[in-house]
């Protein structure tokens, strides 16, 4: 089952703040490993350090120590410029809030990460529409993000996080602004993206019932992983008993 | 006693000046957003060109319609700000202009050396003509008597019961014949208009009474060509002037205000005075205000400032010989502290309030926008790009609020035919065409100068900070 190649592997990471002259260590020692087509959710109570571990692995932050690599790229090292360049090609993120930006219509918003990379207007064009169509959203391209729902909004920024086609896909509490129904039809996609795209879901989330969907849960506490259970055996093991 | 104070001239120009524009802010500001409008909407049919820099700049565009109060007021501060800058500038300009040394033909100012306005006794101008005549042959006046010209003031009212600013009118009498060639700005005159100067001048020659007013004048002296009036004077004394009105100077013309009379006739009538009374008028020996001389050269004006200063022949009242230029030079060194100050003092502190409101708006919306900068970020922007999306927004703004201001002073003071100084030599004051650049060039800067330290704050937005305060 995890006989595929690792699209992140974390080796012995540690992550501190100092805040005035108290130092506080977010992450202490941490290694682990997720498989391509992996769907993975980072669960713990709060401060336990899991949205730390998401930025860290989507390059948003700089490990005190450890490494990070990233398909085959050792991001642990990278400038903040090589780390933003790095993110438009390999990451998308999902945010809790969804985080579009109000004056662009769904078209822009989705059409701005790609906006960093050489292509010609009709290769975008045809991305945008790819990503926009696979989130059920082709008839809203020029609604702005004010003409839509939370559930809407969300898959715009879904569209927006996958549309560079990137390695891996980073989600922040992405069901946790909705509703039972939108977030279900989130959970679906994100399933989705995993089973037709092999796409590396990596989702932060407090909500058990979003785990389930994942296939392997880690749990963190005081900055350790302390739990990792493989819904997939769960599953296995359940239909047994 | 007839020259309007020049600091409570500039002092009161500012203020209406501030006043008018801001009006005018307010009235160009729907066109204001009306362009932006328009150049959004070239920019969306340009994007699908396919460059994806246009995306950028439709980025800034939009970003500017997130708070339409906060950029009205950014665009309303910008726009009065740079028309004042631009305003002061022009007249500074227009004064370095007037104060610049011409390379040849040269006028030559002769007025007496402490006192202003000058008192000669009008037989100074034989005098230099004498030394002139002792002059080598290269360095005399091209064109003879007809280079030389003399002044006197001569001011007086309609009413001397009740003076008032409409029924006063001060003349400048000199001799009709030279005017044509010794004044300034009459090559703005049309081919009919400086026809029409020669036959007044030739009515003025044969009849000393006759005298020409600018239409400006004549409406407010309420009379009309033809009329004729009496003029007691008011810097001589028991002196009753009657003149017939033969014509006008063009409206709009710097000669508008003006009132041109025969300096003959002033001389006729202080003889006049003297047969009367049987002593001669207290003014009769102070009545030369003035000599103009039409020089070849630098070389000439040298050789006749050295020949007055040796001759004695001017030595009571001393006269200083000056070009035009430094004549308006030393008539505007009384202000000099006051145009320093504009330009050393309240230009800069203008530039320095402009760049703190940009400083200020822009602030603002990058706090506001910390999490937008961060999604960004997190998108793949690089700090640079974050950078120059919030310097893009604060030169947008500078470049069209400057822009438009300079623009709409340049245009109006050129339709208007320029804006009349009260002091009645100087030609009319135009913002030059290339002040509509200077506006551009510093509602850009101090837009620049101003978003900088918010946009260096935009560019070290840390992400994972800015997600773990919203969490």
């Amino acid at each position: 089952m995890t006989s595929k190649p690792p699209c992140v592997q974390v080796r012995n990471l540690y992550k501190s703040f100092t805040r005035g002259s108290e130092r506080i260590d977010v992450l202490q020692n941490l290694t682990l490993e997720v498989p391509e087509g992996e769907f993975l959710a980072l669960m713990g109570p709060s401060g336990s350090g899991k949205t730390t571990l998401l930025n860290l692995i989507a390059g948003l932050d700089q490990p005190t120590e450890g490494s990070i690599i990233v398909g085959d790229q050792e991001i642990s090292q990278m400038s903040e410029s090589e780390l933003a360049r790095w993110r438009t090609r390999h990451v998308g993120f999902v945010f809790q809030f969804y985080y579009l930006l109000p004056v662009l219509t769904a078209y822009e918003n989705v059409e701005l990460p790609l906006l960093l990379l050489p292509m010609t207007k009709e290769q975008r064009r045809k991305q945008v529409l790819t990503a926009l169509d696979l989130v059920g959203l082709s008839n809203r391209l020029s609604h702005r993000p004010g003409q839509l729902s939370g559930g809407q909004q969300q898959r715009v920024g879904i569209a927006r996080a996958i549309v560079t086609d990137p390695t891996l896909i980073v989600a922040d509490e992405p069901t946790g602004d909705l509703d039972s129904k939108s977030a279900d039809e989130i959970l679906k996609l994100l399933e989705t993206l995993r089973a037709q795209l092999n796409k590396t879901i990596i989702m932060v989330t407090h909500d058990p019932k979003a785990a389930e969907r994942a296939q392997r849960v880690l749990h963190l506490e005081k900055g350790r992983l302390v739990l990792d259970t493989d819904n997939r055996l769960a599953a296995v093991s359940s239909s047994w008993s | 006693m007839f020259l309007i104070d020049l600091s409570i001239l500039f002092g009161i120009s500012i203020s209406t000046l501030t006043i008018l524009c801001i009006v005018l802010g307010i009235v160009l500001m729907p066109p204001f957003y009306l362009i932006l409008l328009a150049l959004e909407k070239t920019l969306l049919v340009a994007q699908w060109a396919g460059f994806s820099v246009i995306r950028f700049i439709l980025l800034v565009f939009r970003s500017l319609q997130r708070n339409l109060l906060r950029t009205a007021l950014s665009y309303m501060a910008i726009y009065v700000l740079v028309s004042v800058v631009v305003m002061i500038w022009s007249v500074l300009s227009f004064l370095d202009g007037i104060t610049t040394e011409k390379q040849e033909d040269f006028k030559v100012l002769i007025t007496e050396k402490f006192q202003i306005p000058s008192q000669m006794p009008p037989s100074y101008e034989q005098r230099l003509l004498s030394i002139i005549d002792e002059l080598p042959p290269e360095y005399r006046m091209k064109n003879g008597e007809m280079d030389v010209m003399t002044w006197a003031f001569v001011g007086g009212t309609l009413d001397p019961t009740k003076q008032t600013f409409e029924n006063s009118i001060f003349f400048f009498c000199m001799q009709p014949k030279k005017f044509p060639t010794m004044m300034s700005g009459l090559e703005e005159f049309t081919p009919e208009e400086m026809a029409e100067l020669n036959r007044l001048i030739d009515l003025m020659e044969k009849d000393k009474k006759k005298v020409v007013i600018g239409t400006g004048r004549l409406e407010k002296l309420q009379k009309k060509v033809g009329d004729r009036f009496k003029m007691v004077s008011l810097n001589y004394k028991d002196l009753e002037f009657e003149f017939e009105i033969v014509g006008t100077f063009p409206k709009g013309s710097r000669y508008d205000e003006s009132a041109v009379m025969h300096r003959d006739y002033l001389y006729d009538t202080l003889r006049d005075y003297e047969k009367r009374t049987g002593m001669p008028h207290p003014m009769a020996n102070k009545c030369l205000n003035l000599i103009w001389v039409r020089l070849p050269s630098k070389e000439a004006y040298s050789a006749l400032a050295a020949k007055a200063n040796e001759s004695g022949s001017f030595s009571t009242p001393a006269v200083k010989v000056e070009t035009e230029s430094s004549g308006v030079g030393s008539f505007l060194d009384a202000y000099r502290d006051l145009i320093n100050g504009m330009r050393y003092m309240v230009v800069p502190a203008i530039l320095a309030t402009m760049a703190l409101v940009i400083a200020n708006a822009i602030s603002i919306t990058v706090r506001e926008r910390r999490t937008e900068m961060a999604v960004l970020k997190v998108l793949g922007f690089t700090p640079g790009m974050i950078m120059m999306l919030v310097l893009g927004e604060a030169l947008l703004i500078g470049v069209l609020a400057g822009g438009m201001a300079s623009s709409v002073m340049c245009v109006l003071t050129q339709a208007q035919g320029g804006v009349k100084f009260p002091i009645a030599f100087f030609p009319a004051f135009k913002v030059p065409y290339e002040a509509i650049s200077w506006g551009i060039a510093i509602g850009a800067a101090t837009a620049l100068a101003g978003s900088l330290l918010p946009a260096l704050s935009a560019r070290r937005v840390k992400v994972s900070e800015v997600f773990s305060r919203v969490a």
